[in-house]
């Protein structure tokens, strides 16, 4: 579904992606792994438009996302959820959900469906939807987050630290979201530091260290592998 | 007690024309964060653009407005293409000098077409209504009443529409919104529009009370400066607010103290603000 061939992206001369190749199938939760600074945003922002790719081709059923506009990748059916929300704060949460379907602002009824199924999944989201986004909680936010996303439809969900700043109870529930989201039939790209957590409810993993991935394997491979261990669960 | 009433009206007309004019440069501020210094002279080539189409054209008044408009919101969008989006990636004094060399140009350009002269222009509003000896001519209604209806206009725009939620957006997330596809080149044309139109009819609207000059910005533009950087850069009740605040200190204090006087008081006020409120009254998000 999504492939990377050979990507390098650089900030002036310091590069920060180098070589990337990597492939996410269709309906699996791939989480990708790595410290700070080993370049997981910049992947993403480099999927969504945000910055290009100085080398490599990125590809997204077929068709080259690489040099579309952001606006044309969240067309295209790849959403991400960033790192640190970005919300609109001053805006209501509902307001916010609805911008999140900015692309598909003409199937006016589809949005209204998609809005009341972002408040199943988000029950609290509806009790708060009149709300200032900026005032929610963190985790409430971070659902807000989540919900703007999926109301883009995406095929793709991209995931850039959700459980960042979040109590543990909140983390395990965020996870539980993700994995039901992954269920219910949208493939996601998950970048974690919490590698435990992420792992169990992931299908692959990739790992990233300064800009390069050094290892790929399924669940099962990563949580027993020696290095992962050590490096992202401190066991 | 009518002198003072007729001060306030005063003060109503002034503040409507300021915030109209300073709404459109906070909107391109906080949006863009672009301090576009030829915002006065879009609103120069608004009046002139009303001349034009009424003097020369014959068409009726509101023809002219809607006429002087909507030429306005394309010759912003031109500058926004030409000269601001190349520049997005420029610093921040890159922009300054290219609204500078627009300011010059446009004058340069109407000063070739129409001289330096005073020209005036009249409206059908020349009546006068007589309030039981508060006096209020017809084209000062108009001012307040097209104020205030532009400006609830705007409000339903940006709040209950769409794309006019996307505008907000832009300002409040840059990345949030380029993240759920909302396009900035789209909200950069839109917003730069928005400011030339509402440039443009401020004009015509006080053109018929005042002159029409090729250096009839000048002094507008730096009020409205004034008056964004007193509201909060950005912020759009501070627009309306700082406005307001403004042509009740120039009309007040004009009459009370003296006329000469009248334009030092809005650089007067700015100091006293800001030595309390440095952020500005409605400070936001807003670099
Ligand atoms: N806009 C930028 N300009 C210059 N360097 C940047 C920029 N963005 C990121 N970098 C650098 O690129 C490297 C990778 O950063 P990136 O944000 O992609 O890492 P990350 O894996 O997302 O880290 P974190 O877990 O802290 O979010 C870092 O060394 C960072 O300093
Ligand atoms: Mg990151």
């Amino acid at each position: 579904m999504l492939q990377l061939k050979h990507i390098d992206v650089s900030y002036g001369s310091f590069k920060a992606l180098n070589n990337i190749s990597m492939t996410v199938n269709s309906g699996e939760l791939v989480v990708l792994l790595g410290a700070n600074g080993a370049g997981k945003t910049s992947l993403f922002n480099m999927i969504s438009g945000l910055v290009r790719p100085t080398a490599g081709e990125c590809e997204f059923e077929g068709r080259r996302l690489d040099g579309l506009k952001p606006s044309a990748v969240v067309a295209a059916g790849v959403v991400q959820c960033a790192e640190g929300r970005k919300l609109f704060p001053q805006m209501s949460v509902a307001q916010n959900l609805m911008l999140g379907a900015y692309v598909h602002r003409r199937d006016k009824q589809g949005n209204r469906r998609h809005l009341q199924e972002m408040y199943e999944l988000f029950p609290i989201l509806e009790e708060k939807k009149d709300q200032p986004a900026g005032s929610l909680s963190g985790g409430q936010q971070q659902m807000v987050a989540i919900g703007r996303a999926m109301m883009g439809r995406p095929r793709l969900l991209m995931l850039d630290e959700p459980s960042l700043g979040l109590a543990p109870l909140v983390v395990r529930q965020m996870f539980a979201t993700i994995s039901q989201i992954n269920r219910l039939g949208t493939t996601v790209l998950l970048a974690e530091q919490n590698a435990f957590a992420a792992l169990k409810i992931a299908h692959r993993a990739y790992v990233m260290e300064n800009g390069q991935l050094v290892m790929e394997g399924d669940r099962e491979t990563m949580l027993g592998n020696e290095e992962v261990r050590k490096a992202y669960i401190g066991a | 007690m009518n002198l003072f009433l007729q001060q306030i009206m005063n003060g109503l007309t002034l503040g409507s024309i300021y915030g109209l004019v300073a709404l459109g440069l906070t909107l391109v501020y906080g949006i863009l964060h672009i301090p576009n210094f030829a915002h006065g002279a879009l609103y120069m080539v608004g009046a002139f653009m009303s001349y034009f189409l009424m003097v020369d054209v014959g068409v009726h008044y509101w023809f002219a407005m809607a006429g002087s408009a909507a030429i306005v919101a394309v010759l912003a969008i031109i500058c926004e293409r030409l000269v601001f989006h190349p520049l997005r990636h420029s610093p921040p004094i890159h922009d300054k000098i290219a609204a500078i060399g627009i300011l010059l140009f446009l004058e340069a350009v109407v000063q070739m077409f129409w001289g330096a002269d005073f020209r005036r222009m009249s409206s059908p509003f020349t009546g006068i209504l007589n309030f039981d000896g508060l006096i209020i001519p017809e084209q000062r209604l108009l001012i307040i009443i097209g104020a205030l209806t532009l400006v609830a206009g705007l409000q339903i725009f940006l709040r209950k529409t769409m794309t006019g939620a996307t505008i907000i957006a832009m300002a409040q997330n840059r990345e949030g919104a380029f993240l759920v596809g909302i396009d900035a080149n789209r909200v950069a044309m839109m917003t730069f529009g928005i400011s030339g139109a509402l440039a443009a009819i401020a004009a015509t609207l006080y053109a018929p009370i005042n002159l029409v000059y090729p250096a009839m910005g000048h002094l507008v533009i730096m009020k409205a400066f004034v008056i964004i950087i007193l509201g909060g850069m950005g912020s759009i009740p501070g627009a309306i607010v700082g406005g307001m605040i403004i042509g009740f200190a120039e009309a007040f204090g004009g009459f009370y103290i003296s006329t000469a006087y009248k334009d030092i008081i809005a650089f007067g006020l700015l100091v006293v603000i800001l030595s309390i409120r440095p952020q500005g009254l409605f400070a936001k998000g807003a670099h």
